[in-house]
C-alpha cells in the first residue's frame, strides 16, 4: 500500500473517532459511569489509533509504489459502483416490484456485469438462470419456510 | 453423561435430521472447496432455511455446514493449488506437489483420513472438556466475564493478520457499532437517529453477512474485468483406490496426526487464531520432528496430514469458549453464535444445565457430520472436482440473492436488506484499507458482554474500579490481555526476520 493510500486510511479512522466522539456528546449523562462511559473512552481509542496511524506512515520509509495490477482501473470502478447500484436497486424494488421479479432482474443484470472480460456474456442463459434461481428461490422460501417474501403485483395470483 | 449422548444421537439419527446433516455437510464442502466462498457463507445462506426448523435440526444444519466447510478446503488446496479456505494453506506446501508428483488421489486420501481423525479428536477433547469448564463457568460473575471479553477482544485485535494498529481498531470499530441501540443498564437509547429498527441494535446475521458475504461479491465485481484471471479448470485424476494410501503409512502418521490435533485443539479453544494459524504451526511442528525434514515441500504425506489434522481439530477446538461462555473465536463461530441466538438458545454455562440435551445433540451431529464428511468426500470427490469449475459470475449473485432472503427472514423487514448493503460497503471498505474483518466481527459481538458486565460489576462493588483487579480470574485475563498488548508493540518494533516456508504464497 502506498503511503498516501496509509495516510488516507489514518485521516478516515481519526474522523470516524472524531464523529463517534461527537455524537457521544449529544448523549445525556446520568453520572461517571453511565451509558456514555464506553463511547466516550471507544471514541477517543480509535480517535488516538487514527492519529498513531499518520504518525507510523509519516516516520516510516520504504513505501513501494503500486504494481500496476494494485491500482484500480476506471471500469472496475465503474464494475464496483454498478454492483451496488445494482444491489441498492434490487433492494428498493423488493416491495413495489415483489421478490421474484425484482430478484429475477437483478441476477440477470449481475451475472452479465460480472461476466469476466475473457468470456463473452451469454444473455439467454443469464435469462433462463436468473428467472429459475428467483423462481426457486421464491418457491422454498414461502411455501417450504414459510417465509413471506413480498409477491409485489404477483401477489392476487400467488396460491 | 452416556444416557444424554445417546438420546442426542437418536436425535441426529432421525430421517429429517439425518438429511439435513448428510445436505449440509455436502453444501459445506462445495463452500469450503471452491476459493472465495466461505464456512461464514454457507452458514448465512442456509440460516433462514433453519428459522421454521427445530433448534436441534437447526443447529444441526449449521453444524454439518461448518464441518463440511472446514474439510473442503483440502480439495482445491491439493488439486488447484489454491486454499479454499485459510485454514488449508499449509495443505497447498505439500499436497499440491503430489498432486503434480501423480500422487493426488493419496493426498486427497490422506487429506480426507486425516481430516475426519483431527475432528473426531477435537470432538472428544470438546466433550471431555466443555462440561468440566461450564461448570468451573457457573461460578463466574460480572467481573470474570467482563475481563474474559477483554482478553478476547484484546488476543484477536492483536494477532490477527497485517497491522496491529488497524487490528485493534477494527476490533474497537466492532465495540462500537455495537453500542448503537438501547444501552445496558440505564435504558438510554445511543446513536439511533430516531430509528426504531435498530432499538435493539443491528443484529449480528446482517453485520456479518454484509461484512462477508456482500463484500466478497463486491470484491469479485472488482476483479471481474482484471486481465489475466484464468478460468479454473478441474484437474483429471487416476483412478482411486481405497483412499490411496496404505496401512503402514497410516499407522506412521498416527504421532503426526495426535500432535497436529493437540495443536489444532489447544490454538483452536484461543479466540482469534483460529485453524487459519493452526495448520501452519503444526506444518512447521511436524517438519521439526520429521525424520525426512528435507522432503517437506517436495511433496511427502507428513505435510498434509499436519495441516489437515489440525485445521479440523479446530472444530471441537472452537466450540469449547463458544459453547461454555459463549465466546466465539472467528467469524465462523461468531455466525454459529447467530444462530444459536436465532433459535433462543444462549451459549454459555447455563446451556449445559437448562438445555444439557441440547447440548449433546450438539455434540451427536458433530460426530455424524464428521463421519458424513469422510464417506461424502471419499464418494462424491469426482463431482466436488467438477463443482470447482462453476464460475463465480454466476455463484455470487445468487448467493447474494440468499442473503438478502436470510436478512429479511430476521423480522420480515426490509430494512435489514438495506443493513447488509451498508455493512458489505463496510466490509469492502475494510478490505481495501488492509483492515482484518474478525476483529470488527468480534468486537461486535464481544462489546455488548463487555459493556453490560462491567456496569454490572461496578454496581456489585459499589462503583469500586479496582474490583476488576482484586477478583484473580478478573485479574488474571486482564494482565493476560495488557501482556499480550505489550508483547506485540514488542514483536511490532524489534527487527525481526521472515519466516520462510515451503511453496508459500505470498
Amino acid at each position: 500500500m502506498s503511503r498516501n493510500s496509509e495516510l488516507i486510511i489514518g485521516l478516515a479512522m481519526l474522523g470516524a473517532g472524531l464523529g463517534y466522539l461527537y455524537l457521544t456528546m449529544q448523549l445525556p449523562r446520568r453520572g461517571a459511569v453511565d451509558a456514555t462511559f464506553f463511547p466516550y473512552a471507544l471514541g477517543s481509542a480509535m480517535a488516538a489509533l487514527g492519529l498513531l496511524q499518520i504518525l507510523f506512515t509519516l516516520r516510516r520509509s520504504g513505501f513501494l509504489p503500486l504494481a500496476p495490477s494494485e491500482r484500480l482501473q476506471p471500469r472496475q470502478l465503474l464494475t464496483v459502483a454498478a454492483t451496488l447500484g445494482l444491489v441498492a436497486g434490487f433492494i428498493a424494488a423488493l416491495r413495489p416490484l415483489g421478490f421474484p421479479i425484482a430478484a429475477a432482474l437483478f441476477l440477470f443484470a449481475q451475472f452479465w456485469l460480472l461476466t469476466p472480460s475473457t468470456q463473452r456474456p451469454r444473455p439467454i442463459l443469464y435469462a433462463v438462470l436468473a428467472i429459475l434461481s428467483a423462481v426457486v428461490i421464491f418457491v422454498t422460501f414461502r411455501y417450504g419456510f414459510r417465509l413471506m417474501l413480498p409477491g409485489g403485483p404477483l401477489t392476487p395470483y400467488l396460491p | 453423561m452416556l444416557d444424554l449422548l445417546l438420546a442426542g444421537f437418536g436425535n441426529v439419527l432421525s430421517p429429517q435430521i439425518f438429511i439435513l446433516i448428510t445436505l449440509g455437510v455436502a453444501v459445506g464442502i462445495v463452500f469450503g472447496a471452491v476459493p472465495g466462498l466461505t464456512a461464514v457463507m454457507a452458514i448465512a445462506l442456509c440460516l433462514p432455511m433453519t428459522y421454521t426448523l427445530g433448534p436441534a435440526a437447526g443447529i444441526s444444519l449449521l453444524i454439518a455446514l461448518f464441518v463440511g466447510a472446514t474439510s473442503g478446503g483440502l480439495i482445491s488446496a491439493i488439486l488447484l493449488k489454491i486454499p479454499g479456505t485459510p485454514s488449508s494453506i499449509a495443505t497447498t506446501f505439500d499436497g499440491a506437489p503430489m498432486m503434480e508428483n501423480g500422487e493426488g488421489a493419496k493426498a486427497l486420501g490422506v487429506g480426507i483420513v486425516f481430516s475426519f481423525i483431527g475432528t473426531i479428536l477435537s470432538i472428544g477433547a470438546l466433550m471431555f472438556i466443555a462440561p468440566s469448564l461450564a461448570r468451573v463457568a457457573l461460578s463466574f460473575g460480572p467481573h470474570e466475564y467482563f475481563a474474559i471479553a477483554i482478553f478476547s477482544l484484546t488476543l484477536i485485535a492483536t494477532l490477527s493478520s497485517g497491522s496491529m494498529i488497524k487490528g485493534i481498531f477494527a476490533g474497537v470499530a466492532g465495540f462500537a457499532i455495537s453500542t448503537v441501540g438501547i444501552a445496558p443498564v440505564d435504558a438510554i437509547t445511543r446513536f439511533t437517529f430516531g430509528r426504531v429498527e435498530i432499538n435493539a441494535g443491528f443484529s449480528i446475521l446482517t453485520v456479518l453477512v454484509g461484512m462477508f458475504a456482500v463484500a466478497e461479491v463486491i470484491r469479485v465485481a472488482e476483479s471481474a474485468h482484471r486481465k489475466g484471471g484464468a478460468p479454473i479448470t478441474p484437474p483429471l485424476l487416476v483412478k482411486i483406490k481405497g483412499f490411496g494410501f496404505s496401512m503402514a503409512e497410516f499407522l506412521g502418521q498416527i504421532p503426526n496426526a495426535i500432535r497436529s490435533s493437540l495443536i489444532g485443539i489447544s490454538i483452536g479453544i484461543l479466540p482469534g487464531i483460529g485453524a487459519g494459524t493452526s495448520n501452519i504451526i503444526s506444518y512447521i511442528a511436524a517438519k521439526k520432528r520429521s525424520k525426512t525434514p528435507e522432503k517437506f515441500g517436495k511433496g511427502t504425506i507428513e505435510g498434509v496430514v499436519a495441516s489437515e489434522t489440525a485445521n479440523n481439530a479446530g472444530i471441537g477446538g472452537a466450540m469449547i469458549p463458544l459453547l461454555t461462555l459463549g465466546i466465539p473465536g472467528d467469524a465462523v463461530t461468531a455466525i454459529l453464535l447467530g444462530g444459536l441466538m436465532i433459535h433462543g438458545i444462549q451459549p454459555g454455562p447455563m446451556l449445559f444445565i437448562t438445555q444439557g440435551p441440547l447440548v449433546y445433540t450438539i455434540f451427536a451431529a458433530l460426530v455424524v457430520a464428521a463421519i458424513m464428511m469422510l464417506i461424502l468426500e471419499f464418494v462424491g470427490l469426482r463431482l466436488f472436482i467438477k463443482l470447482l469449475a462453476i464460475p463465480k459470475h454466476i455463484l455470487l449473485p445468487i448467493i447474494l440473492v440468499l442473503c438478502a432472503v436470510g436478512a429479511f427472514g430476521l423480522a420480515s423487514r426490509i430494512f435489514d436488506v438495506w443493513t447488509i448493503l451498508a455493512f458489505g460497503i463496510l466490509g469492502y471498505a475494510f478490505v481495501k484499507a488492509g483492515m482484518p474483518t474478525a476483529p470488527f466481527i468480534i468486537g461486535f459481538i464481544l462489546g455488548p458482554m463487555a459493556e453490560t458486565n462491567f456496569r454490572r460489576g461496578l454496581q456489585l462493588s459499589a462503583g469500586d474500579f479496582t474490583g476488576f483487579l482484586t477478583n484473580p480470574i478478573a485479574g488474571t485475563f486482564l494482565a493476560l490481555a495488557a501482556l499480550s498488548i505489550l508483547w506485540q508493540v514488542y514483536v511490532a518494533l524489534r527487527p525481526h526476520k521472515i519466516a520462510t516456508l515451503p511453496n508459500a504464497q505470498d
